[in-house]
């Protein structure tokens, strides 16, 4: 039941090919700003990658990227669900025997799967952006890292995306929170501009949000494969935002990914509470 | 008698408006059902509370035997719903979206596959199974639509405002399809409408207005009580059969060429005519319309 609910969203979805090309959008300007501005302008902070300084900063936005494209295809996925709703074709759906909770994973479920599809896409361009440019793709290992990063990646921006769902009534108002999100996605992810550039309030924002830690994770795999993390000067690590700073202490790897675990269990507890309360009111 | 539907004191309210006020009816299985009213009157509130889509204030919903409120998942099961707006993907194929439909019902995929084949075969629209559904013309929608309430092959088939905004002739077709679900299939039948000529094919007729039943009955029951069946007499004499009438004791009133004589059935025009032989060039002898009836019952023309 819930499976064949999956597929019909996963349909409704792909088949609307502006809506799929629209949740690209946000990946789509950070790269197209990349190529047109920001490229020459950090092209120094590779200098430690000595001749791999090119793939080194390439692998750098394209781990911006892919992070990216995890929050704004998840939120275009689960543009499904506020249609649904404006549309009233969610009635359809209360008028037969399936129960709320399996309608409401079903598009849970569903904007996962589209989330990890488009994200592995994004990943795809983007080893195929870095070879073009003379670089190398990733090596086995740390393909394998990235494909459990990227189900860790959208699994926390879905959670993150169903929270702001549950506010939003009309199609309307979720087609432009996911505008200002896709636009400043790049900012919070500190894909646009390196995070060192901004100042230390902004930064602190780029911390707090849940996928700038995938960010994170996503350059410490992709850049190593360019140069060893231990051969970057600390400096450099934090004003690209390899890695975070916590006052003193600089986070771990385990770190990042116990943020993206908890912020998903948070958001979805909290959409929980939410979608039970409103059912309760209506 | 085997009542499928017994409506009780159902109440509705949203805020301070009543939109059902205290409503008691019931539907006999098998039957047509047509619930008449303007626009605005309860008819919609009172659909989507007994298809479990909205809660109900106060009241009693028996559908099959299960109580609403309680079994609400066994009467989903029951029954297929025609919604006023469509409901369906227009992305997906008509037969993806009757597959999909047809899948939550916890039905195995075999007799999904079946009752997907067989609603596309009631409806005629098997030679549209590839076709999505948002290319589709308006008939061709709402023949779709009507597919998808029957995907579950259900007991009761509600349909609100089934024929709104279609043109004539696929308003005739769609209801010839209705007619043929409950001759056929032994489907009960639960409609809303505002069109008259609508309501006269009904087995039964509840007409509803403010929220209350104005008047119940079987359409010719309501014309017979709600209703006067005329005279229209064209006189060569106007005020010869004017005299005539005065004398006779009939009411009547002047139109610029006709005289209108209400009568309380037709067979009464025949000694007024006897009468006024020589002096009309023609006349005419109609029975009353659902029309005047529901004029008579509501006080009002149907509010479009």
């Amino acid at each position: 039941m819930i499976l064949q609910l999956v597929r019909r969203n996963l349909r409704v979805y792909f088949r609307d090919r502006a809506s799929v090309f629209f949740s690209m959008l946000g990946v789509i300007i950070i790269i197209g700003l990349y190529l047109l501005f920001l490229g020459n302008q950090i092209a120094g902070a590779g200098e430690a990658a000595g001749e791999n300084a090119r793939f080194m900063m390439d692998s750098w936005i394209m781990g911006g990227v892919v992070a990216a494209a995890s929050i704004t295809t998840a939120m275009g996925a689960f543009g499904t669900m506020v249609d649904d709703t404006q549309k009233k074709i969610i009635r359809d759906f209360e008028v037969s025997p399936v129960r709320r909770w399996q309608l409401v994973l079903a598009y849970v479920l569903s904007s996962v799967c589209i989330g990890i599809l488009m994200s592995f896409f994004t990943f795809g361009l983007a080893e195929a952006y870095i070879l073009i440019n003379g670089g190398m793709l990733v090596s086995l290992f740390a393909f394998v890292e990235v494909i459990g990063l990227t189900v860790l990646s959208v699994c926390s921006s879905c959670a993150f995306v169903f929270f702001l769902t549950c506010f939003m009534r009309t199609s309307n108002a979720f087609s432009t929170a996911s505008t200002i999100l896709g636009t400043i996605v790049g900012f919070l992810t500190g894909a646009y501009i390196p995070m060192g550039v901004l100042p230390e309030a902004v930064q602190t924002v780029i911390r707090i949000f849940p996928v700038s830690h995938a960010a994170v994770l996503y350059r410490r795999i992709m850049i190593d494969e360019a140069v060893a993390l231990e051969l970057l000067p600390a400096d450099i690590r934090q004003f690209l935002g390899i890695e975070f700073l916590f006052g003193d202490f600089v986070m771990p790897a385990w770190g990042h990914v116990l943020i993206l675990v908890g912020t998903a269990v948070v958001f979805y507890a909290l959409s929980i509470v939410v979608v039970a309360r409103r059912k309760h009111q209506s | 008698m085997n009542k499928i539907i017994e409506v009780s004191g159902l109440t509705k309210n949203y805020g301070p408006i009543q939109a059902v006020k205290n409503i008691d009816f019931y539907v006999e299985a098998g039957k047509l059902f047509a619930f008449l009213g303007p626009n605005g009157a309860g008819k919609s509130t009172t659909i989507n509370i007994i298809c479990t889509l909205l809660q109900k204030d106060a009241g009693g919903v028996v559908v099959d035997g299960f109580e609403l409120g309680k079994d609400d998942q066994k009467i989903r099961e029951r029954i297929g719903i025609v919604f006023q707006e469509s409901v369906l993907d227009q992305y997906l194929t008509v037969e993806e979206n009757l597959f999909t439909r047809g899948s939550i019902y916890g039905l195995s995929r075999h007799t999904v596959e079946e009752n997907t084949a067989k609603a596309m075969k009631v409806t005629n629209i098997a030679d549209l199974a590839k076709r999505r559904y948002g290319t589709l013309s308006g008939g061709q929608r709402r023949r779709t639509d009507i597919a998808r309430a029957l995907i579950n092959r259900p007991k009761i088939l509600f349909l609100d405002e089934p024929t709104t905004g279609l043109d004539p002739q696929t308003r005739k077709s769609v209801w010839d399809m209705i007619e043929e679900l409950r001759r056929d299939e032994g489907m009960t039948i639960f409609l809303t409408t505002h069109y008259m000529e609508e309501a006269e094919k009904a087995d039964f007729v509840i007409v509803i207005d403010d929220g209350v039943i104005a008047a119940k009955g079987t359409p010719a029951e309501l014309k017979d009580k709600y209703s006067n069946d005329s005279l229209r007499i064209k006189p060569t004499d106007r005020d010869a059969a004017i005299r005539i009438l005065k004398e006779a004791g009939a009411a009547f009133t002047e139109t610029a060429d006709l005289i209108v004589v209400p009568i309380r059935a037709t067979i009464d025009a025949l000694p007024l005519l006897g009468r006024l032989e020589g002096l009309i060039a023609g006349f005419q002898v109609l029975n009353g319309t659902m029309d005047d009836a529901f004029i008579g019952i509501t006080g009002k023309e149907i509010r479009e």
